[in-house]
């Protein structure tokens, strides 16, 4: 079953007269329990998908068109009460910098004790009970303790601890992690990713994980989801787009990386860079730095192509091949 | 193996904790606290370790931009403290520094030629305006950027570009060492490869050694010649890379390498071994300092503090026998 299910996202901000759509047609769904990765590099429009799943996009942006389906209810056309009980409730955030989501005069464990009662009816004493068990459930040392701790008085992968104990305190249907490990050192993001692999398990918490480290996708996620440009370029299961890519900028990015590569061999560069939104190419995206560009490259976008069962590609190199092959 | 260029030994460096109304000391941060490495000439010894271990400050120290407290550090065997400022000055130039944010490491009033110029001035290199013109022209050429590029401000770059004009004023004064300090950390990885092939082909065409302060240890494997491990103010394991890395023998450099993910869709494995935190700098633990976090520590472990045990070309600071193993 389908918990999420986004269908031609359109987010846009004005330029001068124009519109610039930084998302730009995204679709892309969350069965229960699983986690999709969101990667890309920076300025691709991952954080933007979020925020626009959320109804959070800042000002004077906004989402123009698609729809954000959440167990079949359409969020884009819910009242702003409504939303707002969606979030943080149904729709759990956790991101990169914990402090912005915590408040810094306030101790932790009543933070946590008024985001449940906020969506629930429960007395303080249970509220408290229930963010202990959450501590101790997050890994937190000396929970009980912990509780009365200010956020200041936490190092950063404890803080990382509280946020994903907050996120959970509500049993959402669905996570949204924003490079929740990027901030913290590695021997610091490995037990975190361990926590989150047995916060899958146990609490069958769908996630939408959105980061840049492929490292991390490969740790976590059970499908991949490429964004180029503000669009998708390439969806699929992990072993699919990590192991057979087939877009081109999947494919340069992958060699890109130099825990891929022998040692001192010079390492596979993708040529120029990301351009900025207000300069992105009519047709494919990828068309000014991709080394397979055809002529309708420049004025197309393409459409998918099926690749594999579930794999999907973006591309018209990719069309044209799999349309010559008999 | 070539020959030491840069010898660092025994160099501490700390930062005095002051408190009340009269600023009077109570403590310090041991941020260097016993450090000997070597780079060599034309090679890359990458130093690595968890944030707040002392990376930074050991590039600091060298450039003598934090004051010694105690140890030293030799350029060709030449003992830099014990020079006088005017025989200190040709030194200075030798080693040079490429920081992480290439953004807020050069200055948004200045124009490229006067960011690139600005070091030779001070080394009196160059005799007149145009000479130093023709000079900011090859250093461009050099880091693959158009010498039109001088008249430009650098917001008008993007940051792998920004990354290049920095590189560009580190060489202008011809030094045989750049430390690079998380010179690469911030870019995207198509822009990252972009950087490291340019790195690369610098150290081949100019002999540079690289002195590589990072905390990824993918780009230490594909880069170094040598590693130097880090915990809290100390190397607790060096030597040649792939021995590192196939062979660790330090508890933390196993622990660190354990944690990083793994990008191979075949397998997951990044494991959390080394657990908690990293313990504050001001107050470290006594006897070893890694034995709050040690999976193999042992009764002597916090007690004593273990020496450097040297082996052929590899180090490693614990009492294990497998640290002194041939
Ligand atoms: N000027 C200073 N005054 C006081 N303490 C300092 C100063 N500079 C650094 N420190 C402290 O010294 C310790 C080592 O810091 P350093 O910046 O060298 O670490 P690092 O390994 O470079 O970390 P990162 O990976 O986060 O860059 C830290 O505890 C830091 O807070
Ligand atoms: S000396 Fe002891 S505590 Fe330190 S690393 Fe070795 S075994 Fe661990
Ligand atoms: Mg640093």
């Amino acid at each position: 079953m389908r918990v999420l299910e986004v269908s031609d996202l359109v987010t846009g901000f004005p330029a001068g007269r124009e519109r610039i759509h930084v998302i730009d047609g995204v679709s892309l769904y969350l069965e229960a329990g699983e986690t999709l990765a969101l990667v890309g590099e920076s300025g691709c429009g991952k954080s933007m998908t979020a925020l626009s799943i959320l109804r959070l996009v800042p000002r004077p942006g906004r989402v123009e068109a698609g729809k954000v389906l959440l167990e079949g209810r359409d969020l884009l056309s819910l009242a702003v009460p409504d939303m707002r009980n969606v979030r943080g409730a149904e729709i759990s955030m956790i991101f990169q910098e914990p402090m912005t989501s915590l408040n810094p005069v306030a101790r932790v464990g009543k933070q946590v004790v008024e985001a449940i009662r906020l969506h629930e009816k429960v007395g303080v004493p249970a509220a408290r009970e229930r963010t202990l068990e959450l501590f101790r459930r997050a890994g937190i040392p000396d929970a009980e303790a912990r509780l009365d701790a200010y956020p200041h008085q936490l190092s950063g992968g404890l803080k990382q601890r509280v946020m994903i104990a907050m996120a959970l305190a509500t049993r959402p249907k669905v996570l949204i992690a924003d490079e929740p490990t990027t901030a913290l050192d590695v021997t610091i993001q490995a037990q975190i990713l361990e926590l989150l692999r047995e916060l899958k398990r146990d609490f069958g918490t769908a996630i939408l994980l959105i980061t840049h480290d492929i490292g991390v996708v490969n740790e976590l996620a059970d499908r991949v989801a490429v964004m180029y440009g503000g669009r998708v370029v390439e969806e699929g299961d992990r072993s699919q787009v990590l192991g057979e890519p087939a877009h081109p900028y999947t494919q340069g990015l992958l060699r890109s990386m130099p825990g891929f590569a022998t040692a001192h061999e010079r390492l596979a560069e993708i040529p120029g860079v990301v351009p900025p939104p207000a300069e992105w190419p009519a047709g494919c995206r990828f068309d000014t730095r991709c080394e397979r560009v055809l002529g309708h490259c420049r004025s197309e976008a393409p459409a998918a192509t099926p690749v594999g069962e579930g794999h999907r590609v973006f591309c018209h190199a990719v069309a044209s091949e799999i349309g010559e092959a008999p | 193996m070539s020959e030491a260029l840069l010898e660092v030994s025994g160099l501490r460096t700390w930062f005095p904790i002051r408190k009340g109304v009269f600023r009077s000391v109570v403590g310090h941060v041991r941020a260097v606290d016993g450090v000997d490495l070597t780079v060599r000439a034309g090679e890359t010894l990458a130093l690595v370790g968890e944030s707040g271990c002392g990376k930074t400050t050991v590039g600091r120290t060298i450039l003598g931009l934090e004051p010694a407290r105690e140890g030293a550090v030799r350029f060709e065997g030449v003992d830099l403290a014990a020079l006088a400022p005017a025989e200190l000055r040709p030194y200075r130039k030798e080693v040079q520094i490429v920081f992480q944010d290439p953004m807020a490491s050069l200055d948004p009033r200045m124009r490229v030629r006067e960011i690139v110029a600005e070091g030779m001035r001070s080394f009196g290199l160059g005799k007149n305006e145009a000479e130093r013109t023709e000079r900011v022209a090859e250093q461009l050429r050099r880091v693959r950027l158009d010498p039109d590029a001088m008249d430009r401000y650098p917001h008008e770059f993007s940051g792998g570009q920004r990354q290049r004009i920095g590189i560009a004023r580190a060489l202008a004064v011809e030094p045989r060492l750049l430390i690079c300090d998380e010179a690469v950390s911030a870019l995207d990885v198509s822009i990252q490869a972009q950087i490291l092939n340019l790195l690369s082909e610098l150290q081949e065409e100019l002999g540079l050694a690289y002195l590589f302060i990072t905390h990824d240890l993918s780009v230490v494997r594909y880069l170094a010649h040598e590693v130097a491990v880090m915990y809290l103010g100390q190397i607790v394991e060096h030597g040649p890379t792939e021995q590192i890395f196939e062979d660790p023998r330090h508890p933390y450099t196993r622990g660190l390498l354990a944690a990083v993910p793994s990008v191979d869709p075949a397998r997951r494995s990044a494991e959390p071994v080394v657990l908690g935190d990293v313990p504050s700098p001001a107050s470290p633990p006594d006897g070893c300092r890694f034995h709050t976090r040690c999976p193999e520590v042992f009764d002597r472990c916090s007690r004593e503090m273990p020496e450097v045990a040297v082996r052929g070309d590899r180090g490693c600071r614990c009492f294990l026998p497998r640290a002194t193993e041939a």
